[in-house]
Protein backbone atom coordinates (compact mmCIF):
# COMPACT_ATOMS: atom_id res chain seq x y z
CA UNK A 1 0.00 0.00 0.00
CA UNK A 2 1.29 3.40 -0.64
CA UNK A 3 -0.56 7.00 -0.06
CA UNK A 4 0.43 9.84 -2.84
CA UNK A 5 1.78 12.98 -2.15
CA UNK A 6 0.79 15.78 -4.41
CA UNK A 7 1.30 19.76 -4.59
CA UNK A 8 -0.92 20.33 -8.14
CA UNK A 9 -4.69 20.07 -8.37
CA UNK A 10 -5.24 22.72 -5.09
CA UNK A 11 -4.58 26.51 -4.71
CA UNK A 12 -1.32 27.61 -3.15
CA UNK A 13 -1.83 27.42 0.68
CA UNK A 14 -4.88 24.58 0.41
CA UNK A 15 -3.83 21.16 2.62
CA UNK A 16 -6.49 18.67 1.86
CA UNK A 17 -5.63 15.09 3.64
CA UNK A 18 -8.03 12.31 1.82
CA UNK A 19 -8.34 8.91 4.33
CA UNK A 20 -4.69 9.33 5.22
CA UNK A 21 -3.12 6.58 7.01
CA UNK A 22 0.33 6.08 8.44
CA UNK A 23 1.53 3.53 10.58
CA UNK A 24 4.96 2.89 11.89
CA UNK A 25 6.32 -0.30 13.36
CA UNK A 26 7.14 -0.29 17.34
CA UNK A 27 10.44 -1.87 17.15
CA UNK A 28 12.64 0.96 15.25
CA UNK A 29 15.21 -1.41 14.93
CA UNK A 30 13.80 -4.09 13.12
CA UNK A 31 15.57 -5.17 10.20
CA UNK A 32 18.78 -3.14 10.74
CA UNK A 33 21.32 -5.86 9.73
CA UNK A 34 20.74 -8.88 7.41
CA UNK A 35 20.37 -11.23 10.12
CA UNK A 36 17.69 -9.55 11.65
CA UNK A 37 16.17 -9.70 8.24
CA UNK A 38 16.66 -12.98 8.01
CA UNK A 39 15.37 -14.09 11.46
CA UNK A 40 12.52 -11.83 10.54
CA UNK A 41 11.47 -13.65 6.92
CA UNK A 42 11.99 -16.98 8.86
CA UNK A 43 9.77 -15.82 11.56
CA UNK A 44 7.20 -14.57 9.46
CA UNK A 45 7.00 -17.66 7.23
CA UNK A 46 6.14 -19.92 10.16
CA UNK A 47 3.30 -17.54 10.52
CA UNK A 48 4.51 -15.51 14.24
CA UNK A 49 3.56 -12.00 13.76
CA UNK A 50 6.14 -9.23 12.68
CA UNK A 51 6.21 -6.46 14.77
CA UNK A 52 3.53 -4.43 16.01
CA UNK A 53 2.88 -1.14 14.30
CA UNK A 54 1.29 1.92 15.93
CA UNK A 55 -0.88 4.26 13.50
CA UNK A 56 0.09 7.68 13.78
CA UNK A 57 -2.71 8.70 11.14
CA UNK A 58 -6.04 6.00 10.62
CA UNK A 59 -7.92 7.55 7.91
CA UNK A 60 -7.78 11.28 8.18
CA UNK A 61 -9.64 13.85 6.19
CA UNK A 62 -8.84 17.21 6.44
CA UNK A 63 -8.89 20.13 4.61
CA UNK A 64 -7.63 23.41 5.47
CA UNK A 65 -7.83 26.55 3.15
CA UNK A 66 -5.75 29.28 2.56
CA UNK A 67 -4.78 31.89 5.39
CA UNK A 68 -6.41 29.38 7.54
CA UNK A 69 -4.46 29.45 11.01
CA UNK A 70 -4.58 25.98 12.30
CA UNK A 71 -3.38 23.94 15.64
CA UNK A 72 -3.53 20.33 16.08
CA UNK A 73 -3.46 19.26 19.66
CA UNK A 74 -3.47 15.67 21.50
CA UNK A 75 -1.81 13.70 23.59
CA UNK A 76 1.59 12.43 22.95
CA UNK A 77 1.65 9.87 20.08
CA UNK A 78 -1.48 10.92 18.99
CA UNK A 79 -0.43 11.54 15.30
CA UNK A 80 0.60 15.55 15.62
CA UNK A 81 4.07 15.60 14.60
CA UNK A 82 3.35 12.70 12.15
CA UNK A 83 0.34 14.51 10.92
CA UNK A 84 3.30 17.80 9.98
CA UNK A 85 5.89 15.66 8.38
CA UNK A 86 3.17 14.11 6.21
CA UNK A 87 2.31 17.94 5.48
CA UNK A 88 5.77 18.38 4.68
CA UNK A 89 6.37 15.54 2.28
CA UNK A 90 8.91 13.85 5.02
CA UNK A 91 7.02 11.31 5.76
CA UNK A 92 4.94 9.36 3.00
CA UNK A 93 1.73 7.90 3.40
CA UNK A 94 0.52 3.99 3.72
CA UNK A 95 -2.69 4.92 2.46
CA UNK A 96 -5.16 7.79 0.78
CA UNK A 97 -3.30 11.35 -0.28
CA UNK A 98 -2.03 14.78 0.95
CA UNK A 99 -1.79 17.37 -1.03
CA UNK A 100 -0.55 20.63 -0.57
CA UNK A 101 -0.84 23.49 -2.34
CA UNK A 102 2.56 26.02 -3.16
CA UNK A 103 5.40 26.32 -1.31
CA UNK A 104 5.48 24.53 2.07
CA UNK A 105 8.02 25.45 5.01
CA UNK A 106 8.89 23.48 8.32
CA UNK A 107 9.70 24.57 11.47
CA UNK A 108 9.97 20.49 13.20
CA UNK A 109 12.23 19.91 15.86
CA UNK A 110 15.17 21.78 17.40
CA UNK A 111 17.06 18.03 17.39
CA UNK A 112 18.55 17.76 13.76
CA UNK A 113 19.74 19.23 10.94
CA UNK A 114 22.56 21.92 11.28
CA UNK A 115 26.05 21.59 10.69
CA UNK A 116 27.95 22.65 13.62
CA UNK A 117 31.50 23.08 11.56
CA UNK A 118 29.95 25.71 9.14
CA UNK A 119 28.80 29.36 9.77
CA UNK A 120 25.53 30.84 10.47
CA UNK A 121 25.80 31.98 7.10
CA UNK A 122 26.76 28.88 5.09
CA UNK A 123 23.96 27.25 6.84
CA UNK A 124 20.80 29.40 5.83
CA UNK A 125 22.52 28.69 2.27
CA UNK A 126 21.76 25.02 2.77
CA UNK A 127 18.74 26.06 4.68
CA UNK A 128 17.58 28.09 1.32
CA UNK A 129 19.22 25.43 -0.52
CA UNK A 130 17.10 22.30 1.03
CA UNK A 131 14.08 24.90 0.35
CA UNK A 132 14.82 24.48 -3.30
CA UNK A 133 15.48 28.12 -3.76
CA UNK A 134 18.87 29.33 -6.06
CA UNK A 135 21.62 30.92 -4.76
CA UNK A 136 20.28 34.31 -5.71
CA UNK A 137 17.06 33.60 -4.20
CA UNK A 138 18.90 33.01 -0.95
CA UNK A 139 21.30 35.94 -0.85
CA UNK A 140 18.66 38.07 -1.56
CA UNK A 141 17.03 37.27 1.88
CA UNK A 142 19.90 36.21 3.54
CA UNK A 143 20.21 39.85 4.79
CA UNK A 144 16.51 40.08 6.52
CA UNK A 145 17.06 36.64 8.10
CA UNK A 146 20.03 37.37 9.66
CA UNK A 147 18.89 40.89 10.81
CA UNK A 148 15.84 38.86 12.22
CA UNK A 149 17.55 36.28 14.07
CA UNK A 150 20.06 39.21 15.97
CA UNK A 151 22.86 36.84 15.31
CA UNK A 152 24.54 39.97 15.01
CA UNK A 153 28.81 38.98 13.97
CA UNK A 154 28.20 35.17 14.97
CA UNK A 155 26.47 34.80 11.86
CA UNK A 156 30.40 34.07 10.62
CA UNK A 157 31.20 32.10 13.10
CA UNK A 158 30.70 28.46 13.33
CA UNK A 159 27.44 27.15 14.69
CA UNK A 160 29.42 25.10 17.81
CA UNK A 161 30.16 28.44 19.13
CA UNK A 162 26.15 29.16 19.57
CA UNK A 163 24.21 29.06 22.66
CA UNK A 164 20.79 27.28 21.96
CA UNK A 165 18.77 30.25 22.15
CA UNK A 166 20.94 31.53 19.13
CA UNK A 167 20.40 28.40 17.32
CA UNK A 168 16.58 28.43 17.88
CA UNK A 169 16.61 32.00 16.48
CA UNK A 170 18.65 31.20 13.45
CA UNK A 171 16.23 28.20 12.22
CA UNK A 172 13.33 30.47 12.88
CA UNK A 173 14.61 32.98 10.54
CA UNK A 174 15.25 31.24 7.76
CA UNK A 175 12.43 29.74 7.67
CA UNK A 176 9.89 32.49 8.58
CA UNK A 177 11.40 34.18 5.55
CA UNK A 178 11.24 31.78 2.72
CA UNK A 179 7.75 33.13 1.83
CA UNK A 180 6.08 29.99 2.08
CA UNK A 181 2.19 29.43 1.52
CA UNK A 182 2.04 26.75 3.93
CA UNK A 183 4.23 26.90 7.06
CA UNK A 184 4.34 24.09 9.47
CA UNK A 185 5.54 24.42 12.71
CA UNK A 186 6.18 22.10 15.81
CA UNK A 187 6.44 23.00 18.91
CA UNK A 188 9.91 25.27 18.89
CA UNK A 189 8.24 28.28 20.05
CA UNK A 190 8.94 27.87 23.09
CA UNK A 191 12.25 27.51 23.28
CA UNK A 192 13.65 30.98 22.20
CA UNK A 193 13.33 33.77 25.52
CA UNK A 194 9.83 35.79 25.65
CA UNK A 195 10.79 39.02 23.86
CA UNK A 196 11.70 36.79 20.52
CA UNK A 197 8.98 34.81 20.92
CA UNK A 198 7.06 37.44 20.49
CA UNK A 199 8.89 39.10 17.41
CA UNK A 200 8.07 35.28 16.09
CA UNK A 201 4.60 35.18 17.16
CA UNK A 202 3.90 38.62 14.99
CA UNK A 203 6.57 37.26 11.59
CA UNK A 204 3.71 34.63 11.77
CA UNK A 205 1.27 36.86 12.04
CA UNK A 206 2.35 39.21 9.07
CA UNK A 207 2.77 35.67 6.64
CA UNK A 208 -0.50 34.91 7.84
CA UNK A 209 -2.00 38.17 6.61
CA UNK A 210 -0.29 37.76 3.52
CA UNK A 211 -2.02 35.18 2.86
CA UNK A 212 -0.14 31.98 4.18
CA UNK A 213 -1.36 29.04 6.48
CA UNK A 214 -0.55 27.95 9.28
CA UNK A 215 -0.67 24.75 10.74
CA UNK A 216 0.84 24.31 14.30
CA UNK A 217 1.84 22.10 16.78
CA UNK A 218 1.51 22.90 20.64
CA UNK A 219 1.10 21.99 23.95
CA UNK A 220 1.28 25.95 24.93
CA UNK A 221 -2.64 26.41 25.33
CA UNK A 222 -2.47 30.03 25.26
CA UNK A 223 -0.08 30.06 22.14
CA UNK A 224 -2.69 28.42 20.30
CA UNK A 225 -5.49 30.56 21.56
CA UNK A 226 -3.33 33.62 20.41
CA UNK A 227 -2.19 32.52 17.25
CA UNK A 228 -4.78 29.79 15.66
CA UNK A 229 -8.42 30.12 14.78
CA UNK A 230 -9.03 26.58 14.40
CA UNK A 231 -7.58 23.38 16.18
CA UNK A 232 -8.38 19.73 15.30
CA UNK A 233 -7.99 17.80 18.43
CA UNK A 234 -6.04 14.27 17.44
CA UNK A 235 -6.56 11.00 19.31
CA UNK A 236 -5.16 7.65 18.27
CA UNK A 237 -4.57 8.85 14.58
CA UNK A 238 -8.34 10.05 14.49
CA UNK A 239 -9.89 13.03 14.46
CA UNK A 240 -11.46 12.90 17.45
CA UNK A 241 -12.64 16.98 17.27
CA UNK A 242 -12.26 20.00 14.84
CA UNK A 243 -13.77 23.60 15.25
CA UNK A 244 -12.94 27.13 16.72
CA UNK A 245 -10.25 26.70 18.59
CA UNK A 246 -11.81 27.83 21.77
CA UNK A 247 -14.87 24.54 21.39
CA UNK A 248 -12.12 22.49 21.23
CA UNK A 249 -9.71 23.44 23.48
CA UNK A 250 -12.33 23.27 26.51
CA UNK A 251 -13.36 19.90 24.96
CA UNK A 252 -9.42 18.89 25.04
CA UNK A 253 -8.93 20.28 28.90
CA UNK A 254 -11.82 18.38 30.14
CA UNK A 255 -10.70 15.23 28.23
CA UNK A 256 -7.51 15.65 29.92
CA UNK A 257 -8.70 16.13 33.13
CA UNK A 258 -10.63 13.12 33.40
CA UNK A 259 -7.93 10.95 32.79
CA UNK A 260 -5.38 12.70 34.93
CA UNK A 261 -7.37 13.56 38.13
CA UNK A 262 -7.58 10.50 39.70
CA UNK A 263 -3.82 9.61 39.33
CA UNK A 264 -2.21 13.42 39.67
CA UNK A 265 -2.72 16.44 40.86
CA UNK A 266 -4.00 19.93 39.23
CA UNK A 267 -0.77 20.42 37.17
CA UNK A 268 -1.90 17.35 34.51
CA UNK A 269 -1.26 20.06 31.78
CA UNK A 270 2.29 20.42 33.05
CA UNK A 271 2.46 16.26 32.61
CA UNK A 272 1.12 16.59 29.00
CA UNK A 273 4.14 19.19 28.01
CA UNK A 274 6.32 17.58 29.72
CA UNK A 275 5.91 14.10 28.25
CA UNK A 276 4.88 12.89 31.59
CA UNK A 277 1.25 11.71 30.71
CA UNK A 278 0.91 8.31 29.95
CA UNK A 279 2.08 6.61 26.65
CA UNK A 280 -0.88 6.11 24.01
CA UNK A 281 -0.16 3.36 22.25
CA UNK A 282 -2.60 2.36 19.72
CA UNK A 283 -3.42 -1.34 19.87
CA UNK A 284 -3.24 -2.62 16.43
CA UNK A 285 -5.37 -5.66 15.41
CA UNK A 286 -3.41 -8.64 13.53
CA UNK A 287 -5.35 -7.82 9.82
CA UNK A 288 -3.54 -4.82 9.77
CA UNK A 289 0.00 -5.58 9.98
CA UNK A 290 1.59 -4.70 6.98
CA UNK B 1 19.11 22.95 15.96
CA UNK B 2 16.37 22.69 14.13
CA UNK B 3 14.64 21.51 11.06
CA UNK B 4 13.30 23.51 7.88
CA UNK B 5 11.51 21.64 5.53
CA UNK B 6 10.54 22.68 2.19
CA UNK B 7 9.58 21.77 -0.71
CA UNK B 8 8.41 23.47 -4.53
CA UNK B 9 5.36 22.66 -5.99
CA UNK B 10 5.90 21.55 -9.27
CA UNK B 11 9.10 19.87 -9.83
CA UNK B 12 12.00 18.31 -7.59
CA UNK B 13 14.65 19.32 -9.98
CA UNK B 14 14.81 22.99 -8.38
CA UNK B 15 17.41 21.69 -6.33
CA UNK B 16 20.62 22.16 -8.10
CA UNK B 17 21.63 24.50 -5.57
CA UNK B 18 21.24 22.00 -2.76
CA UNK B 19 23.55 19.49 -4.95
CA UNK B 20 26.04 22.28 -5.46
CA UNK B 21 25.79 22.87 -1.43
CA UNK B 22 26.32 19.19 -0.88
CA UNK B 23 29.60 18.64 -3.18
CA UNK B 24 31.12 22.19 -2.07
CA UNK B 25 30.28 20.55 1.86
CA UNK B 26 31.44 17.19 0.84
CA UNK B 27 34.92 18.64 -0.59
CA UNK B 28 35.43 21.06 2.36
CA UNK B 29 34.28 19.31 5.44
CA UNK B 30 36.92 16.55 4.88
CA UNK B 31 40.01 18.55 4.66
CA UNK B 32 39.04 21.29 6.18
CA UNK B 33 41.36 22.40 9.04
CA UNK B 34 44.51 20.84 6.96
CA UNK B 35 48.00 22.02 5.44
CA UNK B 36 47.38 20.66 2.31
CA UNK B 37 43.86 20.41 2.07
CA UNK B 38 42.02 19.63 -1.00
CA UNK B 39 45.44 18.49 -1.94
CA UNK B 40 45.17 15.29 -0.13
CA UNK B 41 42.61 14.03 -2.48
CA UNK B 42 45.72 13.67 -5.06
CA UNK B 43 48.59 13.04 -2.54
CA UNK B 44 46.87 9.74 -1.04
CA UNK B 45 46.09 8.09 -4.57
CA UNK B 46 49.86 9.43 -5.74
CA UNK B 47 51.58 7.63 -2.58
CA UNK B 48 49.48 4.49 -3.17
CA UNK B 49 50.26 4.71 -6.85
CA UNK B 50 54.01 4.86 -5.56
CA UNK B 51 53.41 1.85 -3.24
CA UNK B 52 51.74 -0.36 -5.77
CA UNK B 53 54.90 0.39 -8.07
CA UNK B 54 57.18 -0.05 -5.62
CA UNK B 55 55.67 -3.66 -4.09
CA UNK B 56 54.99 -4.99 -7.82
CA UNK B 57 57.68 -3.35 -10.15
CA UNK B 58 60.56 -3.35 -7.89
CA UNK B 59 60.73 -5.74 -4.88
CA UNK B 60 58.40 -8.69 -6.67
CA UNK B 61 59.84 -8.62 -10.24
CA UNK B 62 56.86 -10.31 -11.83
CA UNK B 63 57.79 -12.90 -14.74
CA UNK B 64 56.58 -10.71 -17.62
CA UNK B 65 57.59 -7.38 -18.53
CA UNK B 66 56.03 -3.73 -19.83
CA UNK B 67 57.63 -0.84 -20.42
CA UNK B 68 57.81 2.45 -18.36
CA UNK B 69 56.02 0.08 -16.00
CA UNK B 70 54.65 2.73 -13.79
CA UNK B 71 52.64 4.34 -16.37
CA UNK B 72 51.34 0.83 -17.06
CA UNK B 73 49.75 0.95 -13.95
CA UNK B 74 48.67 3.82 -13.27
CA UNK B 75 46.66 4.02 -16.51
CA UNK B 76 44.25 1.06 -15.08
CA UNK B 77 45.00 2.34 -11.03
CA UNK B 78 43.15 5.24 -11.23
CA UNK B 79 40.32 3.43 -12.56
CA UNK B 80 40.44 1.16 -9.94
CA UNK B 81 40.87 3.71 -7.10
CA UNK B 82 37.84 5.84 -8.40
CA UNK B 83 35.66 2.82 -7.95
CA UNK B 84 37.64 2.08 -4.31
CA UNK B 85 37.30 5.25 -3.04
CA UNK B 86 33.39 6.31 -4.09
CA UNK B 87 31.51 3.10 -3.06
CA UNK B 88 32.85 2.67 0.46
CA UNK B 89 31.54 6.60 0.57
CA UNK B 90 28.38 6.57 -1.22
CA UNK B 91 27.36 3.16 1.59
CA UNK B 92 27.53 5.62 4.01
CA UNK B 93 26.22 8.69 2.41
CA UNK B 94 22.72 8.28 3.63
CA UNK B 95 23.12 7.92 6.72
CA UNK B 96 26.05 11.22 7.25
CA UNK B 97 23.10 13.33 6.31
CA UNK B 98 19.94 11.78 7.98
CA UNK B 99 19.63 15.17 9.69
CA UNK B 100 18.98 16.45 5.83
CA UNK B 101 16.61 13.50 5.17
CA UNK B 102 14.58 14.82 7.93
CA UNK B 103 14.09 17.82 7.32
CA UNK B 104 13.17 18.18 3.78
CA UNK B 105 11.64 17.20 0.78
CA UNK B 106 13.82 16.63 -1.94
CA UNK B 107 15.12 14.09 -4.47
CA UNK B 108 17.37 11.95 -2.33
CA UNK B 109 19.45 10.49 -4.67
CA UNK B 110 21.09 14.16 -4.74
CA UNK B 111 22.84 12.67 -1.59
CA UNK B 112 24.94 10.24 -3.01
CA UNK B 113 25.19 11.66 -5.92
CA UNK B 114 27.12 14.41 -4.98
CA UNK B 115 29.53 11.85 -2.96
CA UNK B 116 29.98 10.43 -6.79
CA UNK B 117 30.94 13.97 -7.66
CA UNK B 118 33.26 14.53 -5.28
CA UNK B 119 35.04 11.39 -6.15
CA UNK B 120 34.50 11.79 -9.84
CA UNK B 121 36.23 15.41 -9.68
CA UNK B 122 39.19 13.95 -7.65
CA UNK B 123 39.36 10.90 -10.33
CA UNK B 124 39.32 13.64 -13.25
CA UNK B 125 42.00 15.70 -11.70
CA UNK B 126 44.20 12.54 -10.97
CA UNK B 127 43.57 11.40 -14.45
CA UNK B 128 44.39 14.46 -15.71
CA UNK B 129 47.72 14.18 -14.43
CA UNK B 130 48.21 10.36 -15.23
CA UNK B 131 47.48 11.45 -19.04
CA UNK B 132 50.19 13.68 -19.02
CA UNK B 133 52.59 12.25 -18.13
CA UNK B 134 51.97 8.82 -19.66
CA UNK B 135 51.03 10.66 -23.14
CA UNK B 136 54.35 12.43 -22.55
CA UNK B 137 56.81 9.60 -22.09
CA UNK B 138 54.90 7.24 -24.43
CA UNK B 139 54.07 9.51 -27.59
CA UNK B 140 50.81 8.05 -27.69
CA UNK B 141 49.47 11.71 -28.57
CA UNK B 142 46.83 10.80 -31.13
CA UNK B 143 42.98 10.73 -32.13
CA UNK B 144 41.98 7.83 -29.33
CA UNK B 145 42.45 10.22 -26.73
CA UNK B 146 39.34 11.75 -28.28
CA UNK B 147 37.83 8.39 -26.73
CA UNK B 148 38.94 9.12 -23.20
CA UNK B 149 36.21 11.02 -22.20
CA UNK B 150 33.85 8.67 -23.29
CA UNK B 151 34.96 6.20 -21.75
CA UNK B 152 35.47 8.37 -18.35
CA UNK B 153 31.84 9.27 -18.32
CA UNK B 154 30.50 5.96 -19.24
CA UNK B 155 32.77 4.94 -15.92
CA UNK B 156 31.10 7.80 -13.66
CA UNK B 157 27.24 6.52 -14.50
CA UNK B 158 28.51 2.84 -13.79
CA UNK B 159 29.45 4.38 -10.56
CA UNK B 160 26.71 6.48 -10.16
CA UNK B 161 24.49 2.99 -10.29
CA UNK B 162 26.50 1.20 -8.30
CA UNK B 163 26.85 3.79 -5.23
CA UNK B 164 22.78 3.99 -5.55
CA UNK B 165 21.84 0.96 -5.06
CA UNK B 166 24.53 0.37 -2.43
CA UNK B 167 23.72 3.81 -0.56
CA UNK B 168 20.10 2.55 -1.07
CA UNK B 169 20.53 -0.60 0.59
CA UNK B 170 23.03 0.04 3.14
CA UNK B 171 20.57 2.24 4.76
CA UNK B 172 18.13 -0.31 5.29
CA UNK B 173 20.89 -2.82 6.28
CA UNK B 174 24.03 -1.79 7.82
CA UNK B 175 25.80 -4.92 6.37
CA UNK B 176 25.84 -3.49 3.00
CA UNK B 177 29.26 -1.52 3.60
CA UNK B 178 31.22 -3.78 5.35
CA UNK B 179 30.48 -6.27 3.14
CA UNK B 180 31.44 -3.97 0.17
CA UNK B 181 35.02 -3.07 1.84
CA UNK B 182 35.51 -6.62 2.12
CA UNK B 183 34.44 -7.25 -1.58
CA UNK B 184 37.07 -4.54 -2.69
CA UNK B 185 40.23 -6.34 -1.31
CA UNK B 186 39.57 -9.73 -3.66
CA UNK B 187 38.44 -7.64 -6.38
CA UNK B 188 41.10 -5.25 -6.55
CA UNK B 189 43.32 -8.22 -7.04
CA UNK B 190 41.45 -9.91 -9.67
CA UNK B 191 41.15 -6.67 -11.39
CA UNK B 192 44.57 -6.34 -14.57
CA UNK B 193 45.95 -3.73 -13.05
CA UNK B 194 49.43 -4.56 -12.18
CA UNK B 195 49.35 -7.20 -15.03
CA UNK B 196 47.49 -8.16 -18.12
CA UNK B 197 44.96 -11.38 -18.14
CA UNK B 198 47.73 -12.79 -20.93
CA UNK B 199 50.82 -11.87 -18.87
CA UNK B 200 49.23 -14.18 -16.05
CA UNK B 201 47.43 -17.04 -17.68
CA UNK B 202 47.65 -19.12 -20.74
CA UNK B 203 44.08 -20.54 -19.94
CA UNK B 204 41.78 -19.14 -22.32
CA UNK B 205 39.00 -19.76 -19.92
CA UNK B 206 40.82 -17.70 -16.76
CA UNK B 207 41.88 -14.83 -19.32
CA UNK B 208 37.90 -14.49 -20.59
CA UNK B 209 36.51 -14.65 -16.56
CA UNK B 210 39.73 -12.07 -15.63
CA UNK B 211 38.76 -9.66 -18.53
CA UNK B 212 35.00 -9.66 -18.79
CA UNK B 213 33.52 -10.52 -15.98
CA UNK B 214 34.91 -8.39 -13.34
CA UNK B 215 32.89 -4.98 -14.94
CA UNK B 216 35.78 -3.02 -13.44
CA UNK B 217 38.25 -4.26 -15.66
CA UNK B 218 37.36 -3.67 -19.27
CA UNK B 219 37.29 0.27 -17.77
CA UNK B 220 40.98 -0.18 -16.68
CA UNK B 221 41.87 -1.68 -19.82
CA UNK B 222 39.99 0.74 -22.11
CA UNK B 223 41.62 3.60 -20.09
CA UNK B 224 45.25 2.00 -20.39
CA UNK B 225 44.62 1.07 -24.15
CA UNK B 226 43.47 4.31 -24.50
CA UNK B 227 46.45 6.34 -22.75
CA UNK B 228 49.40 3.80 -22.62
CA UNK B 229 48.63 2.16 -25.88
CA UNK B 230 48.08 4.63 -27.72
CA UNK B 231 45.03 2.58 -29.71
CA UNK B 232 41.34 2.72 -29.61
CA UNK B 233 39.52 -0.33 -27.34
CA UNK B 234 38.04 -2.87 -29.14
CA UNK B 235 34.42 -2.63 -30.19
CA UNK B 236 33.29 -5.11 -28.18
CA UNK B 237 34.60 -3.21 -25.16
CA UNK B 238 32.63 -0.17 -25.88
CA UNK B 239 29.81 -2.05 -26.17
CA UNK B 240 30.59 -3.55 -23.29
CA UNK B 241 31.17 -0.08 -21.34
CA UNK B 242 27.86 1.08 -22.39
CA UNK B 243 26.03 -1.80 -21.56
CA UNK B 244 27.58 -2.01 -17.83
CA UNK B 245 26.97 2.06 -17.68
CA UNK B 246 23.61 1.49 -18.59
CA UNK B 247 22.88 -1.66 -16.49
CA UNK B 248 24.32 -0.30 -13.06
CA UNK B 249 22.76 2.62 -13.64
CA UNK B 250 19.06 1.38 -14.39
CA UNK B 251 18.97 -1.20 -12.26
CA UNK B 252 20.86 1.01 -9.19
CA UNK B 253 18.18 3.99 -10.13
CA UNK B 254 15.59 1.54 -9.36
CA UNK B 255 16.57 0.12 -6.26
CA UNK B 256 16.95 3.31 -5.09
CA UNK B 257 13.44 4.08 -5.95
CA UNK B 258 12.28 1.55 -4.17
CA UNK B 259 14.46 1.84 -0.88
CA UNK B 260 14.33 5.60 -0.67
CA UNK B 261 10.69 5.78 0.69
CA UNK B 262 11.17 5.58 4.07
CA UNK B 263 14.68 7.54 4.91
CA UNK B 264 13.36 10.08 6.97
CA UNK B 265 11.49 7.33 9.23
CA UNK B 266 14.35 5.01 9.73
CA UNK B 267 17.32 6.82 9.78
Amino acid sequence: MSGTYDQHGVPAGTIELAAATRSFRVQADAGRTLKELVLRTGARRKGIAGPDEVWALRGVDLRIEPGETVAIVGRNGAGKSSTLRVLAGIVPLDGGSVRVGGHVAALLDLAAGFSRDFTGRENILMGGALYGLTRRQVEDRLDEMVAFSELGEFVDLPLKAYSSGMLVRLAFAIVAFLDADVLLIDEVLAVGDGAFQRKCEERIASQVAGGSTLVLVSHDLSLIERTCARTVLLEGGRVAADGPTSEVLAGYVRLLEQEAAPVRGTDHLADVAAGTTGPVAVPTSPEDDA
Amino acid sequence: MSSTSVSRPADLKGHGFLFQQLVQRELRQKYQGSVLGLLWYLVNPLLLLGAYYLMFGVVLKPGFSHPAYPLFIMTAMVVWLFVQQTLPAAGDSLLAQAALLRKARFPREIIPTAVVTVQALTFAALLAIVAVLTVAFRGTLGFPLLLLPVVVVLLILFVQGLALAISGLHAHFRDVQPIVGAILVPWFFVTPIFYRPTDITDQELARFALEWVNPVAPFAEAVRTILYDGNVPSAATLLYLVLAAAGALVVGAALFRRLQRDLAVML
